[in-house]
C-alpha cells in the first residue's frame, strides 16, 4: 500500500496495528532537496564560525548587527514560499537549516526557529492570501522578525486559561493582556497573539481566537530581556497589549478556532526544534570523541576505556534514533500527512531528552574541565536544559501522545460498550463479555488486522519479531487501563505516561529499522554494520523499558505509594525526617 | 570590463587524509571536497572589480568532473555571473590546465584572469604562469594589498586591485620577502592572489537560491582542442611521519640545556 496522508503510524499502535508503509521505505530527502540544502550548510558553517558565541552567552545580548547579519544571509526566509521572496525549503530543508545553526548556538537557533518555527507559522498555515501577500516578504527578509505570544502569567501548559481578552468593536477588535516569555518579544515587530474573544463564564472556558498584531498598530510595549539560565542572548520579555486597536482583518484562521490555530502550529513547528537537538547532539558528541581521544590517563587516551566508549557508543545511538525521527516527522509533513501530531510530539520528547543527556554525558566525559567555564560543556548543559520546556513541557507531551493514543481505542471500548449494556462503565460487570467481543471483533476488523513489518530488513528479525509482540502488548495494555479506569483516565498520569513511554519507544525503534533498513538498501549490508549495530543497541535498550513499563502497567506497580509519599510531603510542606530528630 | 575566474575542486583541508595502501593516490572516500580557498579570494577580487566598474562580468571556470559544478555554483552563489565547466574525468596535469585555460581565454577574451596562487591539494603554483605564458600577457603573481584585513578599506569590501581610469592597466600590490611590492600591469594580464588580499563573502541563502539558475556551459578538452594527456606522473604519494612523542622538562634551565645540547637550536 502507499503512504496515507490521513493516517498516523503512531496512532496505530494503541490499536495493536503496525501501518508500516507510513514508514517504510524511510523516506529520505529529495535529491533537489538535498543538492539545495548542501551548500546552504556550508555557508551557514563558515558564517556562524565567525561567530562569537561565548561572548553572546556572558553578555546575554543579541546586538543588532548580529539580527542585521542574520537578515543579510536570508536566514529569516527559509521557510517563506519562493513567491514571496523566501527560500521556499521543505519542512525536512528547514529542519536541516535548523540542526545546522543550533549545532553551532542554541541562541541563535532559537531567535530563528521562534521566527519561522512558530511565530509566523500560523500565517503560513492559516493565513488568507491577502494576509499572506501583506506580511511574508517582510518576514522573509527580516525586515519583520515574528514572535509567538501565547503563554501568560497564570497560562502555561493549560492554554485555554488565557486572560487576554480581545473585545469586538466594529471592525476591530480591542486587544488587552500581557504575554510573558516571548522569544523575540523585544525585537519583533509581527506577532501571532492568542487572546479570548468570549469571556470565561462559570463551567464555559470562553473561545479562544488567533490574531496577527504587528508593532506599527500602536499600545504594544515590553518588558525587560530576563535574564535566563542558557540561551541566554535570545531575546526573551514579556509583551504588553495595551488597547490594541487589532484590524478584523488581521484574524487569523476562524474566529474562536484559536486554540486548533496554536496547536496546530505548535505540532508542526516541533520538527524545527527536534532538528535542533539534533545538531546540538552532533556537536557535544565531536566534542566529546575530540576531548576523549586527547585525553590519556593511566598512559592510554581514555576513549579507549568501555565506560568512555559506553557513553560515547549511546550518545551516537541516541543520535541515530533522534535524527531518524525527526526526518520522519519533517517527511511526514512534506509528502502531506496531516496526522503527525503523535509523531511529532514523540520526536520533541526523545530528541530534547536524548540532547540533556548527551549534554551531560559530554560534561562528564570531560571530567573536572568540564566544569569549568572556559569549557563549551556548562554553557551546552544550560543551553540544552530548555528544550525539556519549551513549546509543551515534555510531561504534557507524554500526557497527549498517551490521551490522543487513548482516544481511538477508548471509542471502540465505548462502541462496544453502548452494545454491551454499557459495560464501560461497570466493567467488572462488562469484563468477560468485553474482552471475549473485543477479540472477535479485532478478528473481523481488517483495518486494524494488520499487526506485522514485513518490509525490515531481514538482519533486524529478531527486533521485528519483538515490535510485533511489544505493539500487541501496548494495545492490550491500552484496554486494560481503560477498562480498569474508565472516565478516571484523565486523572491518571502516571498510567497514561506510561503508555506513553511505550508507544514513544516503540516508534523511534520502528523508525530506526526503517531507517537502517533503508541505508542497507543503498549502500550494501557490510556498510551499514555501525547502523545495525545502532538499531541492535537502541532495540536492547527499548526492549528493557518497554517490557517494565508494559508489566507495571498491567500489574503491581508503585503508583500509590509514590502518591501517597508526595501527598503527605504536600501536606507537611516539607521533608520531616532528620537524624537529629 | 570581463573578469575570468578559475575555481577548483580541492579536497577539504579539514578532511582526514589517507594513502592508498599502494602509495598511487590519496583515498577519496569519504573526503568531502570545497573550492580551493585561495580560488574563493580570486573570485571575491573579482566580484569587488565588476561592482566598482560596471557594467562587468564575472566568468567562473573549472575543470574537472561533473562533480565540480558545485564548486562553480558556489562561486556564482557568491555572485559571479556564468560559469564554464571543461569537463574531464582523470587527473589533469597544471599544464594541461594552463593550456584548457588559454583556449578559455582566446574565446572568452577577459580583461583580466584572476586565480588562486595555487591549489590547497597539490601546491603546484605554476598554472598562472604557464597561463599568461601561453596567452603571450603580463602576469602578476601573489597579490596582496598593503591595508590590513582589519582594515576600513577592507570593511568597505573595496578592491585590492587598482585599475587604471582608462582601464588599460592595473596597479596590483605583491608580497615579498620582508615587504610589498606594487607593480603595474597591463590587460589583458593574468593575476594570482595570495591569502592576505581580502577576506571572501560567504553566499547568503537567497544567493545560493538564485545561483541555481545562473547558466553553466559544459566544455570539453577535445572540443577546445587540447590534449590533456599528463606530462607529469604522480609516482607515489607518502604521509608524513608521524610526529614523535614529545618529552617534559622540569625547569627553564634544562630546557635550554637540551636545547642548546641536543636540538643543538640556541
Amino acid at each position: 500500500m502507499p503512504f496515507d496522508p490521513n493516517a498516523s503510524f503512531g496512532k496505530s499502535l494503541f490499536f495493536g496495528e503496525i501501518l508500516e508503509d507510513q514508514i517504510f521505505p524511510y523516506p529520505e530527502m529529495p535529491r533537489d532537496q538535498t543538492e539545495l540544502v548542501a551548500p546552504i550548510v556550508e555557508t551557514i558553517d563558515r558564517y556562524m564560525s565567525s561567530i562569537d558565541r561565548r561572548k553572546l552567552d556572558r553578555e546575554g545580548e543579541m546586538p543588532a548587527e548580529l539580527i542585521q547579519s542574520l537578515r543579510e544571509m536570508g536566514l529569516f526566509g527559509v521557510i517563506v514560499p519562493e513567491e514571496h521572496g523566501g527560500l521556499g525549503l521543505s519542512n525536512s530543508g528547514y529542519a536541516r537549516v535548523m540542526q545546522q545553526v543550533s549545532s553551532w548556538d542554541g541562541s541563535i537557533a532559537v531567535t530563528l526557529g521562534a521566527h519561522s518555527s512558530i511565530g509566523f507559522k500560523g500565517l503560513l498555515l492559516f493565513g488568507t492570501r491577502e494576509q499572506q501577500k501583506r506580511y511574508l516578504p517582510k518576514l522573509a527578509t527580516g525586515e519583520m522578525i515574528a514572535a509567538f505570544c501565547l503563554t501568560e502569567p497564570g497560562s502555561g501548559s493549560d492554554a485555554f486559561s488565557i486572560k487576554t481578552s480581545a473585545r469586538r468593536e466594529g471592525d476591530f477588535y480591542l486587544l488587552n493582556g500581557q504575554k510573558l516569555w516571548i522569544t523575540n518579544g523585544g525585537i519583533a515587530d509581527f506577532y501571532t497573539v492568542f487572546a479570548k474573544t468570549t469571556p470565561d463564564t462559570p463551567g464555559q472556558k470562553g473561545k479562544i481566537t488567533a490574531f496577527i498584531v504587528t508593532r506599527d498598530l500602536g499600545g504594544i510595549t515590553h518588558g525587560p530581556h530576563e535574564d535566563k539560565m542558557g540561551i541566554r542572548a535570545s531575546n526573551t520579555t514579556a509583551v504588553f497589549f495595551d488597547n490594541v486597536r487589532v484590524p478584523a482583518a488581521n484574524v487569523l484562521g476562524e474566529e474562536g478556532k484559536g486554540f486548533k490555530v496554536a496547536m496546530s502550529i505548535l505540532n508542526h513547528g516541533r520538527t524545527g526544534l527536534g532538528a535542533g537537538a539534533v545538531g546540538g547532539q552532533r556537536r557535544l558528541l565531536q566534542l566529546a570523541v575530540q576531548h576523549a581521544g586527547e585525553r590519556k590517563q593511566f598512559g592510554r587516551p581514555i576513549a579507549s576505556f568501555g565506560k568512555i566508549k559506553e557513553k560515547l557508543g549511546r550518545m551516537a545511538t541516541n543520535l541515530y534514533v533522534s535524527e531518524s525521527l525527526c526526518y520522519l516527522v519533517s517527511a511526514t509533513i512534506d509528502r502531506g500527512g496531516v496526522d503527525y501530531s503523535i509523531e511529532g510530539a514523540a520526536t520533541k520528547i526523545f530528541n530534547s531528552e536524548a540532547l540533556w543527556t548527551a549534554a551531560d554525558e559530554a560534561l562528564q566525559i570531560a571530567g573536572g574541565m568540564g566544569y569549568m567555564r572556559e569549557q563549551p560543556y556548562e554553557q551546552a548543559v544550560r543551553d540544552s536544559r530548555i528544550n525539556r520546556i519549551f513549546e509543551g513541557t515534555n510531561e504534557i507531551l507524554r500526557l497527549y501522545v498517551g490521551f490522543t493514543g487513548l482516544q481511538k481505542p477508548g471509542e471502540y471500548l465505548q462502541g462496544l460498550g453502548k452494545e454491551l449494556a454499557n459495560s464501560l462503565a461497570d466493567p467488572i460487570k462488562g469484563f468477560g463479555l468485553l474482552r471475549e467481543y473485543a477479540v472477535r471483533k479485532a478478528k473481523q476488523t481488517v483495518p486494524y488486522g494488520r499487526t506485522q513489518i514485513t518490509k525490515a530488513h531481514e538482519s533486524m528479525r529478531e527486533q521485528v519479531a519483538y515490535v510485533e509482540d511489544a505493539v500487541q502488548g501496548l494495545a492490550s495494555l491500552c484496554e486494560t487501563v481503560l477498562r480498569r479506569h474508565g472516565r478516571e483516565i484523565a486523572e491518571m498520569q502516571f498510567a497514561t505516561t506510561r503508555i506513553a513511554d511505550v508507544a514513544i519507544d516503540l516508534l523511534a525503534l520502528c523508525t530506526a529499522i526503517a531507517r537502517t533498513t533503508r541505508l542497507i538498501d543503498r549502500r550494501g549490508l557490510e556498510k551499514c554494520s555501525t547502523e545495525l549495530n545502532m538499531t541492535f543497541a537502541f532495540y536492547s535498550d527499548a526492549r528493557h523499558r518497554i517490557r517494565a513499563n508494559l508489566r507495571a502497567g498491567t500489574g503491581r506497580n508503585n503508583d500509590e505509594e509514590i502518591k501517597s509519599v508526595a501527598d503527605a510531603v504536600i501536606a507537611a510542606g516539607k521533608y520531616e525526617n532528620d537524624v537529629l530528630k | 570590463m570581463k573578469i575570468l575566474v578559475t575555481v577548483k575542486r580541492v579536497e577539504d583541508y579539514e578532511s582526514k587524509i589517507k594513502v592508498k595502501p599502494d602509495n598511487s593516490w590519496i583515498v577519496t572516500e569519504g573526503v568531502n571536497y570545497r573550492a580551493n580557498p585561495f580560488d574563493e579570494i580570486a573570485v571575491e577580487e573579482a566580484l569587488r572589480l565588476r561592482d566598482a566598474n560596471m557594467p562587468s562580468e564575472v566568468v567562473v571556470a573549472s575543470i574537472g568532473s561533473g562533480a565540480a559544478q558545485a564548486e562553480i555554483r558556489s562561486a556564482l552563489a557568491m555572485g559571479a555571473d556564468r560559469g564554464i565547466l571543461v569537463k574531464h574525468d582523470g587527473f589533469v596535469d597544471s599544464d594541461g590546465v594552463a593550456r584548457l585555460l588559454a583556449k578559455l581565454g582566446e574565446k572568452e577574451k577577459p580583461d583580466l584572469v584572476l586565480m588562486g596562487k595555487q591549489a590547497v591539494d597539490v601546491d603546484d603554483n605554476v598554472t598562472g604562469q604557464l597561463l599568461a605564458e601561453y596567452l603571450s600577457w603580463g602576469q602578476v603573481t601573489f597579490a596582496s594589498k598593503k591595508e590590513s584585513l582589519e582594515s576600513p578599506e577592507e570593511k568597505a569590501k573595496k578592491p585590492g586591485i587598482q585599475l587604471a581610469a582608462d582601464k588599460k592597466s592595473a596597479q596590483v600590490v605583491r608580497e615579498v620577502d620582508g615587504g610589498v611590492e606594487t607593480l603595474e600591469v597591463q590587460l589583458p594580464a593574468v593575476v594570482t592572489v595570495d591569502l592576505r588580499l581580502n577576506v571572501p563573502r560567504y553566499a547568503s541563502l537567497p544567493n545560493i537560491m538564485k545561483a541555481k539558475k545562473k547558466p553553466i556551459e559544459e566544455l570539453t578538452p577535445q572540443a577546445l582542442g587540447v590534449d590533456v594527456a599528463p606530462k607529469v606522473k604522480v609516482v607515489r604519494v607518502e604521509s608524513p611521519p608521524a610526529r614523535k612523542a614529545g618529552i617534559k622538562v622540569p625547569d627553564v634551565a634544562s630546557l635550554v640545556k637540551k636545547l642548546h645540547e641536543e636540538a643543538k637550536v640556541i
